[in-house]
């Protein structure tokens, strides 16, 4: 209980430095069957800040960011209590369009999931279902959004080829490409670099810091230096429950929880 | 082209902003497209089932009369006499049951036989092309079986192997019944030969996947004990699989008992039950295909649909049994 | 007795081992031997009436020669409208069990029954679209022959299509979902084009597996003499005729049931080394 206290301490104390929460996510409880994976989570994300989730493995961050766009739904026995206001509406509520909140709340996944299509095609494919665009138009946005994703260069003469052609680091910025090419408003990171070399590690790392300009980010990690490098913020999860949360300066240099400070200095985990 | 010209971090031509209402009519549109897949693919899933049901109805409606008019009777009875109106449906059950189980006897060796040998014994650059002849095996359709039977395998075998048998049993008491004269060449044995050739690539495929199914560090473990090859085979890899090897012979059986068109070619069509495995006799599937469209009363159509139904129950107990077991297979190795 | 070695019985063992690899060589040698003979003998029997008047001619009345061009055709005309009767209900089934209901209890019971369909006798598939079609319609038509045969396309394509999309990647279809992308639209756009080339093997199974089935047609499309494209009438069928000229007494009958299977088996083959060789294709 005391854990909480000091993270809700601290989320009051942050709130006061960047007032503008676009997610809120208050007494959030989440179950996989009948085992609780998620308990009492209240955490602020606020707009172009980048908030990094840590902890071992296990303890829910990962989760915590499928309860964002939902994606639990797409399996039976899962299901979230509790609430997550986006912009002030319950994303949770039953009577959520799951497919326009998730236009709004894109996703990059671990692995590199190219769709199996041109390059071309991955990005264009899910631009075509919520507007009808002329060739023209279409090709200024994949062009964009290849852009946006630092990827434009290097696969601008071979938007026809296969997304599987291209190199990891490559897929997860097609991917990347293709989340920002619906124009969400939140983006999620779920490890987006577990799967990938330090260099393109490096490249998708000063991506995100760009980003933040646009979108409100959440990012899963498990890569220490990674939340410390690229997020405003972070909280520590352990256990399904948030032990600590605030400015990722102030985390890693004088953690509140001796569970924290274990964890960073990398004494478990 | 013209839109995009610079390639700054920020990008301010992109304008990640959209109209809402705009994508919530688009979704909207996509909705009803998604309900109705959703439920084309529910609706499809059913028909499986209607399907079975509609087979069993079917069969059960038409094999009424029958039963009903001969009762109990109609499973033990010998006679098939579509002049008398009087049908019985032992012999078709004996010959299907009996060529069935001679085809086993001779397919479940020599199919483990291969298995074993694609798995343990061939060199790798021979593995697959010989995995795919005997699964070509399979491909070959059934009439074609038939064809072969009685034009090239029932002659050669009453002339050349028959004869012998008739001679080399001729004085030992229950195997001079068995393999009593003359040599038809088509009948029983026939039947069963060119059947155990039908199930072998079943046998053979199934035991093969499953014994590739065995972690090679359990049998590189029994060769480090110094395990012979047929040790490692007798004791790691046939009780590892046991499962899976039954289910797979319980398949190839279900194909040998429903088969129809090679046996209609070298059964003989004899409604009687012999001792001789040489003579002519009939299997269910046979007699069907035989007399269906020319039957003329409707007691013999009944008569006939009668069968189909009792075949279509055997298999279906067997197939059952046989998928039981896969999937317990699967189970086990958490699939 | 340091060296507790016992020659003898290693010695015996070795033995047992050499006579039981030696039987597999065996058992493998017979398989082959029996798909050589049966393949020579067909070439043997089969290749010498092969010409262009088989692919021109209709059927003969006894004692003349012919061609085998009307089975030919109605081979042609059921097999391809069972496979597209049964192909689109088997991928809409398969669909459900990998997607849609993947741990629903329907499911659970549809996969056992269609493993059941999968290997039930073919006959009796004939037996049932009779008793449906053939019998309330009042006569054998072709249509009930591709109906006979669509039965059949239907558990083949339901297997290979649900296997297939269970190895398509769960994040896969997750990435789609998190564009915003409705579910019909993520299966279809997005599994659908991962699982292709395994649901196209699927299908290409299917068609070598029914081209060659005899036994639902004899009770559904019964056979005919005479050229026909009329699927409301009894329509012939390369089976149903190797079927009724090998048991003929006539020789040039006898010779075309040759004929008309070499055709068959070549046809079969060769779908299904296509398919087995697109399937390579995909997995690599």
């Amino acid at each position: 209980m005391t854990e909480i206290s000091t993270a809700q301490k601290l989320e009051a104390g942050a709130t006061a430095v960047s007032p503008d929460v676009r997610i809120s996510i208050n007494n959030l409880e989440f179950f996989y069957g009948t085992s609780k994976a998620l308990k009492g989570i209240n955490l602020p994300l606020y707009a172009n800040q980048v908030t990094a989730f840590i902890g071992p493995s296990g303890c829910g961050k990962s989760t915590l960011l499928r309860v964002l766009n939902r994606m639990y739904d797409l399996y039976p026995n899962q299901r979230a209590e509790g609430e997550v206001l986006l912009d002030g509406q319950n994303i949770l509520a039953g009577d959520v369009d799951l497919n326009l909140l998730r236009a709004r709340v894109g996703m990059v996944f671990q692995k590199p999931t190219p769709f199996p299509m041109s390059i071309y095609e991955n990005i264009a494919f899910g631009v075509r279902l919520y507007e009808k665009l002329s060739k023209a138009d279409m090709d200024v946005r994949v062009e964009q959004s290849l852009n946006r994703a630092a990827l434009w260069k290097e696969v601008k003469d071979k938007l026809t080829s296969s997304g599987l052609s291209l190199s990891g680091g490559q897929q997860q910025r097609l991917c990347i490409a293709r989340t920002v090419a619906v124009k969400p408003e939140v983006i999620l990171f779920d490890e987006p670099c577990s799967a990938l070399d330090p260099i393109s590690t490096a490249r998708i790392e000063e991506l995100i810091d760009e980003l933040k300009a646009d979108y409100t980010i959440a990012i899963v990690t498990h890569n220490m230096q990674q939340a410390s490098r690229v997020s405003d913020h972070t909280a520590f999860m352990y256990l399904g429950e948030l032990m600590e949360f605030g400015h990722t300066k102030a985390m890693f240099t004088r953690p509140q929880n001796p569970k924290t400070q274990d964890y960073i200095t990398g004494r478990f985990g | 082209m013209t839109a995009v010209t610079t390639s700054s971090p920020s990008n301010p031509s992109f304008d990640p902003s959209f109209d809402r209402d705009d994508r919530k009519r688009a979704l909207a549109g996509l909705r009803f497209g998604d309900q109705v897949f959703a439920f084309f693919c529910r609706a499809a899933a059913i028909a499986v089932l209607v399907i079975l049901s509609g087979v069993f109805v079917s069969l059960i409606g038409g094999a009424w009369p029958a039963f009903h008019k001969f009762g109990l009777a109609f499973f033990v009875t010998e006679a098939w006499n579509p002049v008398t109106d009087n049908f019985g449906a032992i012999a078709p059950i004996f010959g299907t049951l009996v060529t069935s189980a001679i085809a086993m006897l001779i397919a479940v060796p020599i199919g483990l036989g291969i298995a074993i040998f694609l798995t343990e014994l061939c060199p790798p650059a021979l593995r697959r092309p010989l995995g795919i002849a005997i699964e070509l095996l399979a491909g070959i359709p059934s009439i074609i079986y038939g064809i072969w039977g009685l034009f090239f395998f029932a002659p050669f075998l009453q002339q050349y192997v028959q004869p012998a048998l008739i001679k080399t049993f001729a004085n030992v008491p229950v195997l001079s019944t068995l393999f009593a004269g003359p040599p038809y060449g088509i009948g029983i044995l026939t039947s069963a030969l060119v059947l155990a050739i039908m199930v072998l690539p079943f046998v053979t495929a199934v035991s093969r996947d499953v014994f590739d199914s065995v972690p090679a560090v359990l049998k590189e473990a029994a060769y480090g004990l110094g395990c012979t090859r047929w040790e490692v085979v007798r004791n790691i890899v046939i009780p590892f699989t046991r499962v899976g090897v039954i289910g797979g012979c319980m398949l190839g059986l279900g194909r040998a008992l429903g088969e129809t068109m090679a046996v209609t070619f070298v059964i003989g069509n004899a409604h009687r039950i012999s001792g001789s495995i040489l003579a002519p006799g009939t299997t269910i599937s046979a007699t069907i295909a035989n007399e269906f469209t020319e039957a003329v009363g409707d007691m013999h159509t009944s008569s006939l649909l009668a069968i189909g139904l009792i075949l279509f129950i055997i298999s279906f107990i067997v197939l059952a049994l046989a998928r039981l077991m896969l999937m317990r297979l699967d189970v086990k190795a958490g699939k | 007795m340091t060296m507790a070695f016992d020659q003898v019985r290693y010695r015996s063992r070795r033995r047992r081992s050499a006579l039981t690899m030696g039987l597999c060589w065996f058992a493998t040698a017979v398989g082959i031997s029996a798909l050589l003979i049966i393949l020579g003998t067909l070439l043997l029997k089969g290749f010498g009436g092969l010409g262009i008047g088989v692919f021109t001619q209709m059927t003969p009345p006894p004692g003349s020669d012919g061609g085998l061009l009307n089975p030919i055709v109605g081979s042609l005309i059921m097999t391809v409208l069972g496979v597209a009767i049964g192909t689109p209900i088997g991928i809409l089934a398969g669909t459900y069990l990998a997607e849609y209901g993947r741990h629903s209890r329907l499911s659970s019971v549809v996969r056992f029954v269609n493993d059941i369909l999968l290997s039930a006798p073919s006959i009796i598939m004939g037996l049932f679209v009779y008793t449906v079609m053939v019998a309330p319609m009042g006569h054998f038509s072709g249509i009930a022959g591709a109906v006979s045969l669509a039965v059949l396309v239907i558990p083949i394509v339901v297997r290979t299509t649900e296997d297939m999309l269970l190895l398509v990647p769960t994040p896969l279809r997750e990435a789609a979902s998190a564009l915003g992308m409705p579910r019909s639209l993520v299966i279809k756009q997005v599994a659908y084009k991962a699982a292709r080339t395994g649901m196209i093997t699927g299908v290409l199974l299917a068609i070598a597996r029914v081209s060659g089935e005899t036994a639902p047609l004899l009770f559904t499309a019964l056979n005919s003499q005479f050229f026909s494209t009329n699927l409301n009438a009894p329509m012939a069928s390369l089976p149903a005729v190797i079927f009724q000229f090998a048991l003929s007494p006539y020789a040039e009958w006898q010779k075309l049931a040759w004929v008309g299977a070499l055709i068959i088996t070549a046809a079969v083959l060769t779908l299904s080394i296509a398919a087995r060789a697109l399937s390579a294709k995909g997995s690599k």
